[in-house]
């Protein structure tokens, strides 16, 4: 009988069994990293430092110090901080030093959640607690009880806060909020880069307001931004505050030797280049590990794949184990239980969690052995925080990341040179964007009046309240714009919602229990949310039973089916303006407004792992009209030697392709930018590929596009050229044509489109 | 000479002593036609309203002011009631936190706001700031009104400049009307005075109390037409005033203002007349006071720790077999026990133990039992008591309140039964 076995043994065992090592497709060793230390600066409040100490923390790492004197010297900065790192030193440190040193001074927390802005309360009250200091920090948020608001409001110190808070009950209310605006020293961003795409650009617009009343209350605050590894900390987080920053990326905290493996797993349907299910996967080689007692976290991309692992493992040792030792970790927990998690994870009663990403963002639960992730999260950011949570300050850890079939998935697993290297994701914002603006210029009339000459962040902006008084929104009198309007702008406007107006998806499988389960921009509903339509929320499969297009609504019930729905959208792109343009020989890269008529046709039934086309129906909608902005890359000579019908199919499985790998340079969703062919497009008369930014006016995503357009080329004819089909599967080109030429000519024409913007 | 120093100088001459006459229309303030201003669109409009400006700080706001005599009579009440309740609550020294016991009728500042929007918020423009005072022998309506939005440095200096008065009184002002000031106070707060600490009666609190059993909604129009004895006549609704001041600062034509001015005059004499009626309510002076309204008064005397004056109230009702009657009997018995009288509180509750609502009866049989039970230990007594209740609670639908009960009941009874065979 062999005996338990330990981290080195499944390790070897890793690298020496076949039936495993063969779907190892890298192997990545990153060394232990000793720590950098520095002293702590000699200015330090002696309850702090003893505070600290009690800790462990006698010293300071190389980039807490930086830290710390950037923002002692009043320099706002980003630092960006791989996970455990201590991160929330580099702002707590100056931030309560710098109230120990003047007790009116405040400061403001923003963190993207309210769980985690919880969850930081409790760390920086209990730091506060050891050191015995008389100050107060407070979260402000939906859950704050009214007869503490108050107090929040005079004496909070620290309050922290989310921007959805900040913008609909914080700045509309200023005037109860004077202490804090008239003494703001610090304004605090953790997770800068979730502050991307159009929830970014309006964080952005929220900060304008708020530094604007800064402003008027004569405070200018100093702004700590921490952020994972993206490729712009440094321009996210100056063009979300409008401050000059300084980058603060000297990472002196200790790392283990991390061993990080891409698992793809085996092919079991060669011609349509179908693999066996990461789930199944992901369970097997989690339980390796946690049948030997070994410490891992599992991450799962949504709430229903954490269920089903969680089942699964709980099973598969409870004898072992005993049934807590495997906890599940969804949204929405409580401080309490995530404690107590916390807890069993130290003193080893727990060996085993499986998450969603609500972990990934920042939440401690200390250090595992083992994170094993189900699938590529999404961006290369986020795979680095899942990372994170394995890996101890000492002693080896292992990293699994298992790949799905999804293209970007086996895009990022067999190119790791990009994982580990040039990681491109660039976080992108566009404040500008005019109906974002509009909503925010209107939130600040409503805080106080515009005087002639006002700008707004960086922008002037007499024309649009010049638009907002011919709208009867504002007043103008003599040199200033007054708010006169009955509504309270903030409340019609989300930070998180996509468009303006929006689906509203209603569950009515439980008559009795109807609720509403998300929503969805009008744009996005036309392909996704018909009559009909089976609509994925959160793993759950729902068919559409009715869309009320009057009403916003779509009535939908949870169903089991083995197919999904795809619709086929017609759409007539214009090009409105043309801003910029690069000509090549005879390729031409283009970028500027467009409008986009979209109306939806068909839509078709597609059976789960073989593709096929199992039924169709008409759809019947409006059209939809969206200006936004749009890259494009026109081709001018057409190819003689395909056919029109085979140049036109290329086309699209080029296109197809090209979206599977813009989120790669973009952080966003897969939906946020979309890519349409056109055979002969009506501004040039080229075959051109437009990337249009699904948000009205755009929010940067095509712009940058447009940048890197020839890196974006190059990208896509690898990852098509690296996939194992023969001619062309939805992992690369799509399963639109089944021609067997298809994938050799999309091949051949990105070697053109190269060939010609070289 | 410029027209505001002309205007300063020249103020002492226009503050306004109209003596009260027998008549019962409000006497017109007069304005000296020196000081129509040509800068100041419609003014003559504004002047047949009694509206003069206001200068200050290179602006200006508009002030109307109307007198009304005391003789003068809103719904059921003359102006002159209201300092005699004061004088009431002075002379009769009873607690109760709508008591003007130690100031005059003059401390009191009857005051109403018309904001530009709903809820609290910085961007909610305050375009009116009403207010009424009663003098000696006549009562002062005062109405500063925003003549465009820059100009709230000159309305509030306006506003603060003639307040000093110690109790404000209003129609849910404790939580919009002197919040908004608040803030749209910090705005300008450099520029003017600070804000004067005020006692607040708030009647919106005092009116639900009262009456909430018979008006459903309790806006103050409401109130005005089943208590106050007022009914409107070409009413603005509050609603429309935002709208109607939007298109004022657009016009300048004061037309449609002066509908929302008359609004905010009638609301302010109502808060006079509410004032008075609660007063008289609370000290049994209103012959017509309803037994329900007596029995409401008991009751939150009884709230306030008032026995003695609980007790009063219940007492005087506490006869006939009227629903509300048997409700006062059933409050009273309650005060009595909180006094220690139980043979009283016992009398009582025998009585509603079979004439009251379902909620009395299981209520005052548990009091008996209670009674029974401890204090005269007479268990088959007690026991009696409990069954009856349980007797009537028994065939009803199973639900929170009836469920609690029903335990406590059980409990009781075997508490009682054991008791009684250990004695055996």
């Amino acid at each position: 009988m062999k005996l338990r076995r330990d981290l080195q043994d499944i390790i070897q065992e890793l690298k020496l069994d076949d039936s495993i090592k063969e779907n190892i497709i890298h192997w990545q060793t990153i060394d232990e990293k000793p720590a950098k230390n520095f002293d702590m600066p000699e200015e330090i409040h002696p309850l702090l430092k003893q505070s600290m100490e009690k800790r462990g923390i006698s010293q300071l790492y190389t980039h807490q110090r930086t830290a710390y004197e950037t923002a002692s010297k009043g320099r706002s900065f980003v630092a960006v901080t791989p996970t455990a790192s201590g991160k929330t030193l580099c702002y707590n440190l100056p931030v309560l030093q710098g109230i120990v040193e003047d007790e009116t001074s405040r400061a403001l927390y923003l963190f993207p959640t309210k769980a985690l802005a919880q969850d930081q309360k409790s760390e920086i009250n209990e730091f506060i607690q050891e050191a015995g200091l008389n100050i107060n920090s407070f979260t402000y948020d939906g859950d704050t009880p009214a007869n503490i608001r108050q107090k929040v409001r005079k004496a909070g110190h620290i309050v922290i806060t989310n921007p959805d808070m900040l913008h609909s009950a914080i700045l509309p209310h200023h005037t109860k909020w004077v202490s804090l605006f008239e003494n703001l020293k610090y304004v605090v961003i953790d997770e800068l880069h979730i502050y991307r795409g159009v929830f970014g650009s309006h964080v952005a617009n929220v900060i304008r307001r708020l530094r604007r009343l800064c402003q008027y209350y004569g405070s200018d605050p100093v702004f700590i931004c921490t952020s994972a590894t993206i490729a712009n900390p440094l321009e996210l987080a100056e063009h979300l505050t409008e401050k000059k920053m300084v980058l603060v990326d000297n990472n002196g905290a200790p790392t283990g030797r991390k061993h990080f493996l891409f698992y793809n797993p085996p092919i079991i349907n060669k011609p349509l280049n179908i693999r066996r299910s990461a789930t199944l996967e992901t369970r097997w080689i989690a339980g390796e590990f946690l049948k030997n007692k070994i410490q891992t976290i599992v991450f799962a991309r949504s709430r229903v794949r954490v269920e089903i692992l969680l089942t699964y493992l709980q099973e598969l040792v409870k004898h072992k184990l005993g049934p807590k030792a495997i906890r599940g970790y969804r949204g929405g927990y409580l401080p309490t239980e995530r404690r107590e998690i916390e807890k069993g994870l130290r003193n080893g009663d727990i060996y085993g969690v499986v998450s969603t990403n609500a972990l990934e963002l920042g939440v401690d639960i200390g250090q595992l052995q083992v994170c094993i992730m189900n699938g590529y999260p999404g961006t290369i950011a986020s795979a680095w925080q899942q990372a994170g949570r394995a890996g101890r300050r000492r002693g080896e850890s292992v990293v699994i990341m298992v790949a799905s079939s999804s293209p970007l998935d086996q895009y990022i697993i067999q190119n790791p040179d990009y994982f580990f290297n040039r990681s491109p994701e660039t976080a992108r914002i566009n404040p500008d964007n005019l109906i974002i603006l509009i909503d925010h210029l209107k939130c600040a009339a409503y805080e106080l009046p515009f005087t002639k000459g006002d700008r707004f962040g960086n922008i002037e902006v007499e024309e649009i309240l010049e638009y907002l008084t011919e709208e009867r929104v504002l007043h103008h009198n003599k040199d200033k714009w007054y708010w006169m309007n009955d509504a309270f702008p903030a409340h019609n406007i989300s930070l998180r919602s996509a468009s303006q107006e929006n689906v509203v998806i209603i569950d009515q499988s439980d008559v009795a229990k109807v609720r509403v389960i998300g929503e969805m921009d009008t744009f996005s509903a036309l392909t996704l949310l018909h009559d009909e339509a089976i609509y994925l929320h959160q793993g759950v499969q729902y068919q559409v039973e009715k869309l009320d297009w009057e009403e916003k609504k779509a009535f939908v019930r949870e169903v089991a089916v083995d197919y999904f729905t795809d619709a086929n959208l017609a759409v007539q792109l214009n090009v409105l303006e043309e801003d910029r343009l690069r000509n090549r020989e005879q390729v031409e890269i283009g970028y500027g407004d467009v409008s986009v008529r979209a109306m939806a046709t068909i839509f078709k039934k597609i059976k789960f792992d073989t593709h096929e086309n199992i039924g169709s129906g008409p759809i019947h909608l409006p059209e939809v009209e969206l200006h936004t902005s749009s890259s494009w890359i026109s081709l001018d000579k057409e190819f003689a030697s395909l056919s029109k019908d085979r140049f036109e199919q290329g086309l699209i499985g080029m296109a197809q392709a090209l979206k599977h790998i813009v989120p790669l340079f973009v952080m966003c969703d897969p939906q946020d930018v979309h890519v349409v062919p056109q055979v002969k497009a009506s501004h040039n008369e080229k075959s051109t590929i437009f990337f249009y930014d699904r948000y009205p006016g755009g929010v940067g995503l095509s712009e940058k596009v447009y940048q890197g357009m020839e890196v974006i080329l190059k990208e896509t004819l690898q990852m098509v050229e690296n996939c194992r089909c023969q001619s062309g599967c939805p992992s690369c080109i799509g399963s639109d044509t089944s021609a067997e030429t298809a994938k050799a000519d999309v091949i051949n024409m990105i070697n053109l489109f190269l060939l010609q913007a070289k | 000479m410029s027209l505001k120093n002309k205007l300063n100088r020249l103020k002492p001459h226009l503050s306004i002593g109209v003596p009260s006459g027998e008549k019962q229309e409000a006497t017109q303030v007069k304005v000296s036609s020196d000081f129509i201003n040509q800068e100041i669109p419609f003014m003559e409009v504004w002047e047949k309203e009694n509206v003069r400006p206001y200068f200050f700080d290179n602006d200006y706001c508009l002030v109307r002011e109307v007198v009304y005599p005391l003789t003068y009579k809103h719904g059921n009440y003359r102006f002159e009631d209201a300092a005699k309740a004061v004088k009431l609550w002075n002379e009769k020294g009873v607690h109760h936190p709508l008591s003007t016991a130690g100031h005059s009728p003059g401390d009191m500042f009857f005051f109403d706001t018309e904001t530009t929007g709903l809820g609290g918020g910085a961007g909610n423009t305050i375009f009116l700031l009403g207010h009424a005072r009663l003098g000696v022998d006549s009562v002062t309506l005062k109405q500063h009104i925003l003549p465009h939005p820059g100009a709230e440095v000159a309305l509030y200096q306006s506003f603060l400049e003639t307040i000093d008065y110690s109790t404000l009184v209003t129609y849910n002002g404790k939580a919009f009307d002197w919040p908004q000031v608040k803030t749209r106070h910090t705005l300008v707060r450099n520029h003017v005075p600070k804000l004067p600490s005020f006692g607040h009666f708030d009647l919106y609190h005092a009116s639900r109390r009262m009456w909430k059993h018979k008006i459903e909604r309790m806006k103050l129009s409401f109130v005005e037409k089943d208590i106050l004895g007022f009914e409107r006549k070409d009413d603005i609704p509050g609603f429309l005033a935002p709208m109607i001041y939007f298109d004022f600062l657009e016009r300048k034509n004061p037309e449609g203002l002066l509908g929302v001015i008359k609004h905010n005059e009638l609301d302010i004499l109502s808060l006079i007349s509410l004032y008075t009626h609660l007063s008289y309510q609370l000290l049994g002076e209103d012959k017509n006071r309803s037994v329900r309204e007596a029995f409401e008064v008991g009751r939150w005397f009884s709230y306030l720790g008032n026995g003695e004056k609980a007790e009063e109230t219940y007492a005087s009702i506490a006869k006939g077999n009227e629903v509300d009657a048997i409700n006062a009997k059933h409050a009273l018995a309650f005060e009595h026990k909180r006094g220690q009288n139980f043979t009283e509180a016992i009398c009582l509750w025998e009585e509603t133990s079979e004439a009251g609502s379902l909620k009395v009866r299981i209520e005052a049989c548990i009091e008996l039992a209670k009674f029974h039970e401890h204090k005269s230990k007479n268990w088959q007594a007690a026991l009696h008591y409990s069954q009856k209740a349980i007797a009537e609670l028994e065939p009803l639908d199973s639900e929170n309140k009836r469920d609690r009960w029903m335990k406590e009941l059980h409990q009781r009874v075997n508490r009682l039964v054991s008791k009684m065979e250990r004695k055996k």
